[in-house]
């Protein structure tokens, strides 16, 4: 899909949410339903497979987010699922994160760790990639356990990489 | 007319004659009758002149053509010696050529067969240090090669059990321990 799309596609879902006044949480749980989708071969498979009906691949949305999320996104998913676009969701979420986290004259920090982190952990990390980068940051945390220990910061080009995986590679790369 | 005359009378005188038994009677059991002897004669040097006078040039010509060729002849085996002396001495220049011929051939030979030795000799002397060169650097290849796969392999699996080890050591405080270091890190910086 071209950038254009992808861009039209965004703005449009963003100012859904926003016109529905859930536009956080929203945010929130598209990046994160966009992580999940792009780490889950059969997740990905199955919303991007043109051989099932886009009525099943709506009801498989349905189904796995139903409850878990606001109806909103549910909808807003199931809309992009079901017009064939499946492949970019991720491109077209983090379009909108990006878009959200700019309206509030904020920028995205994706952060990976092995585990979660708690609530008092993401506010001192957040004042602190604010500290380091000099912006006001719109923290997303990703639970990745391929990173082993440590987390690794991305705060648009930079990349603050205190994560085990990078030091163990360093070492192999050594060895 | 005499003579004719004294020839005629001569023959009707000196004929044969019958006896009275009415039986031919000659004067000689050997010698002919005289007319016999003169017809005989007239006859003989007419058919003599004739023959002088009509065969005579054919015969001439013919034995002094069959002189011309005995001549020839005889002057073609006076050559003929000459002709085979020259002919022996061609073969014999011949023979000599071929002998010569022979040598040259022998002698070019031999020397087209010890270039062959010399070259083929030079040629096996180079293909034995480039097999000798080659094994030489298969051989250092090979050892390199399986000293990188097996320092590869050491890697690998010092590696790998460096990876766990790391993972074994990293329980919950250690987690929260390097999660706290990045903030505290990052913070300061």
């Amino acid at each position: 899909m071209s950038e254009s799309r992808i861009d039209g596609y965004a703005r449009g879902l963003f100012e859904i949410a926003r016109a529905e006044g859930t536009i956080d949480e929203v945010e929130d749980e598209l990046f994160r339903f966009a992580r999940s989708y792009e780490s889950s071969d059969a997740l990905r498979n199955a919303l991007t497979d043109e051989m099932i009906p886009s009525d099943k691949r709506q009801a498989i949305v349905e189904n796995l987010l139903g409850g878990k999320a606001t109806s909103t996104t549910t909808q807003l998913v199931s809309m992009v699922v079901g017009s064939g676009r499946g492949r970019d969701l991720p491109a077209i979420i983090d379009k909108l994160v990006e878009r959200a986290s700019n309206s509030k004259d904020l920028e995205v920090a994706e952060v990976r760790s092995a585990v979660a982190l708690t609530d008092d952990q993401q506010d001192r990390l957040k004042a602190a990639l604010a500290n380091a980068t000099g912006k006001a940051v719109n923290l997303k945390v990703i639970v990745d356990p391929s990173v082993l220990g440590g987390i690794v910061a991305t705060v648009g080009d930079t990349v603050i990489d205190g994560s085990v995986r990078t030091r163990v590679d360093q070492l192999k790369s050594r060895l | 007319m005499n003579l004719l005359a004294n020839i005629i009378f001569v023959m009707a005188e000196e004929g044969p004659h019958l006896d009275d038994n009415g039986q031919i009677v000659t004067h000689h059991w050997l010698l002919p009758e005289r007319s016999e002897l003169i017809y005989g004669t007239i006859s003989s040097i007419i058919i003599f002149a004739l023959l002088f006078k009509f065969a005579g040039p054919a015969i001439v010509k013919g034995f002094n053509g069959r002189s011309e060729r005995i001549r020839a002849e005889l002057d073609g085996a006076a050559t003929a010696p000459a002709e085979a002396i020259a002919e022996a001495d061609s073969i014999r220049t011949a023979k000599g050529d071929i002998d010569a011929e022979r040598q040259r051939l022998f002698a070019e030979a031999d020397a087209q067969a010890e270039s062959l030795l010399v070259e083929g000799r030079a040629r096996l002397e180079q293909e034995v240090t480039e097999l000798e060169q080659r094994a030489t650097a298969e051989l250092a290849a090979a050892s390199t090669r399986v000293g990188d796969e097996l320092r590869a392999e050491i890697a690998r699996i010092a590696a790998e059990a460096t990876e766990n080890v790391v993972r074994g050591g990293l329980d919950g405080d250690t987690q929260q321990s390097l999660i706290e270091s990045f903030i505290s890190t990052v913070g300061a910086s």
